[in-house]
């Protein structure tokens, strides 16, 4: 089949630049919103996912498994899993056990503040740094015991919806009626943690009135301990109730428990990417209806309908391939690494290859899926009716 | 064996529950080399007539050979095949492509053939020279008079050079001097090339360039072949 010059094409964008804009607008606002829809899903999916490390075990309440929150264990927990359990990492004799007390409390900056934002506070002692290796301290210092400092995330202030400044070393937070120092800055790149208040454990648990974990956390030795092990001593000791986890299989629990937003968002954004059809339908209909004769003229000289078709759908793709990689262009300016809050604390949105590649896919199917209908119909009337029309 | 024979050929359309015939049972020789002005009132069949020719519409019956070929039973694609090769349409509205340059538009048809860009060149520039416009290859139609544009036509028409040449009241739009001239060109190609050449009009003037004049009323031929110069007058439909 002998194609129509590729000129022809592109130069018809040219005829009513109104129209070709109205048409790259449609294409990009559609690539916009899936692109945003996408970094979001994957944003989320990532921070879950980089928050778990590979030789992590989380030992939960019996019970509690979807939630840390809700978990409780007995205080010396942590130390009879270290005293008991073999295949721990150890570093100088230090066992890679963590015990954390985690609660979502409201977060202020002045204490006169009614309401604030549910962030999680997490009560740690050193060998949190030892368990949680992404984590590292970028400004200031750890806790001192007894007296009401704070650690705070790299994206705190965004998931306060406060300016950085406001968190900043030597500034004042509240929560649960207490002032709380800042005294340090971490940072925790793609992981839950990140948006996320430490502080000394005993001090967390003094203020929320609790004797007993959130969870203890610990680092197995990939060549001395597996899983099994851990699960095995949580059978055991019934005294304890405990439940094991591997902490990648906690993340898949938590990712598979926001999966109904994520399909949602996409939803949305599909559905919005309906409209955009139906506008970009109407659109190219009225841009091929006016070019009937001009058509018919072409099947008159010998062209095939099936060249015409591919003509039509070449003029369409180029103008959807340039608003999609306006809105991948604006998409990567302005929300790659943007803040997101959710319950759990914050993530950045993510524009990587994937996410791009999704937008332009949309871009150009609309492009397609927007001309075909009109571009059938117009083809399909005989030839002496389209030289009429 | 004429270069065209149309045998018992007959158009039937439907429109709900009415059945238009704006073609009966059309017997029809046309030689090689013949100049054939197709006459009559509005709705007597001559478009109908110059679309089954070129190929762009089927008969509902009826035999219809060209230069042999028996057009009737092509297929779509193969229709449009033939259509590159064995046939030029002049429009009365011209029906350039707006977005083509004069020299693009005349080089469009031969898109279709497999020739070399320098080939393709020669022939539309020489195309080009041979209707006047060799200074008006890079205008487009906008930039161009009606005369000129419907020269544009006849260029495109001529290109691939096809042996049968179909016009639609190709000075239907145009103003009486530009019809003169185009007229004339349309003359003496069909002189000089030798293509055979049917056109359809509703002026007599423009018949009289004609070797014979054919009319047809409510889809049948009413009168005898008559030689282009001696053609009787007849008022526009």
């Amino acid at each position: 089949m002998k194609l129509l010059p590729f000129e022809y094409a592109v130069r018809n964008l040219g005829r009513n630049p109104l129209r070709t804009a109205l048409s790259v607008g449609g294409a990009s606002l559609v690539a916009f919103l899936v692109l945003g829809a996408a970094a979001f899903v994957t944003g989320m999916r990532q921070s879950l996912a980089v928050s778990a490390s590979p030789d992590n075990v989380i030992l939960l309440g019996t019970g509690s498994e979807e939630s840390i929150e809700r978990s409780q264990l007995a205080f010396r927990s942590a130390a009879v899993v270290a005293a008991s359990l073999r295949g721990i990492r150890r570093r100088l004799g230090v066992p890679y056990v963590s015990p954390e007390v985690h609660v979502a409390l409201s977060v202020t900056r002045t204490a006169s503040e009614q309401s604030g934002r549910l962030t999680v506070i997490r009560g740690v002692t050193s060998a949190a740094f030892l368990v949680h290796p992404a984590l590292e301290i970028v400004q200031g210092r750890v806790p001192v015991q007894g007296q009401n400092e704070v650690l705070v995330g790299e994206r705190l202030a965004d998931k306060l919806g406060l300016p950085p400044e406001d968190v900043a070393v030597g500034r004042t937070l509240h929560f649960d009626g207490q002032p709380w120092t800042v005294v340090g800055r971490f940072s925790a790149p793609g992981t839950v943690m990140n948006a996320e208040i430490w502080t000394a454990l005993t001090d967390l648990q003094v203020v929320t009135q609790r004797d007993t974990l959130s969870c203890v956390i610990l680092t197995l030795d990939p060549a001395q301990g597996e899983l099994a092990d851990v699960q095995a001593f949580a059978a055991q000791r019934l005294d304890l109730e405990l439940t094991a986890l591997a902490e990648a299989e906690y993340y898949a629990g938590l990712d598979a428990f926001y999966r109904p937003v994520r399909i949602l968002i996409m939803l949305t954004a599909g559905l919005i990417a309906l409209g955009g059809v139906l506008g970009g339908l109407n659109i190219a209909h009225a841009a091929f209806a006016s070019r009937a004769r001009e058509l018919g003229t072409l099947q008159v000289l010998g062209y095939l309908r099936g060249a015409i078709l591919v003509s039509l759908i070449q003029e369409s793709l180029i103008g959807h391939a340039a608003g999609a990689l306006v809105a991948c262009g604006l998409g990567y300016a302005l929300l790659d690494g943007l803040s997101v809050r959710f319950s759990m604390g914050a993530f950045g949105l993510v524009v990587d290859g994937a996410v791009v590649a999704t937008a332009l896919g949309a871009g150009l199917l609309l492009g397609v899926v927007g001309t075909l209908p009109p571009a059938f119909r117009l083809l399909s009337a005989e030839i002496p009716e389209s030289l009429r029309a | 064996m004429s270069f065209v024979e149309c045998r018992a050929l007959e158009r039937t359309y439907t429109r709900g529950d009415n059945t238009i015939t704006p073609l009966r049972a059309l017997d029809l020789e046309i030689e090689q080399g013949t100049f054939l002005a197709l006459m009559g009132p509005s709705g007597s069949g001559k478009t109908t007539l110059l679309n089954l020719l070129a190929g762009i519409d089927r008969p509902s019956s009826g035999e219809l050979r060209i230069d042999g070929q028996e057009i009737t039973t092509l297929s779509r694609a193969a229709l449009a095949r033939w259509r590159s090769v064995a046939v030029g349409y002049v429009f009365q509205l011209y029906h350039l492509v707006p977005v083509l340059t004069a020299y693009e538009n005349v080089e469009l048809p031969l898109l279709l053939h497999d020739l070399s860009r320098k080939e393709r060149h020669r022939r539309t520039a020489l195309t080009l020279e041979l209707v006047g416009l060799a200074d008006r290859h890079d205008h487009y139609p906008r930039q161009l008079s009606g005369g000129q544009e419907q020269r544009v036509a006849i260029a495109r028409a001529l290109v691939t050079d096809p042996q049968l040449i179909l016009a639609d009241e190709p000075t239907g739009d145009l103003d009486a001097e530009a019809a003169k001239g185009i007229m004339t060109l349309l003359a003496a190609l069909h002189r000089d090339l030798g293509k055979t050449l049917v056109m359809v009009t509703h002026d007599p003037k423009t018949a009289t360039f004609a070797d014979l004049t054919l009319h047809l009323e409510k889809g049948r031929l009413v009168s005898p072949a008559t030689v282009g110069a001696d053609a009787p007058a007849e008022g526009g439909a």
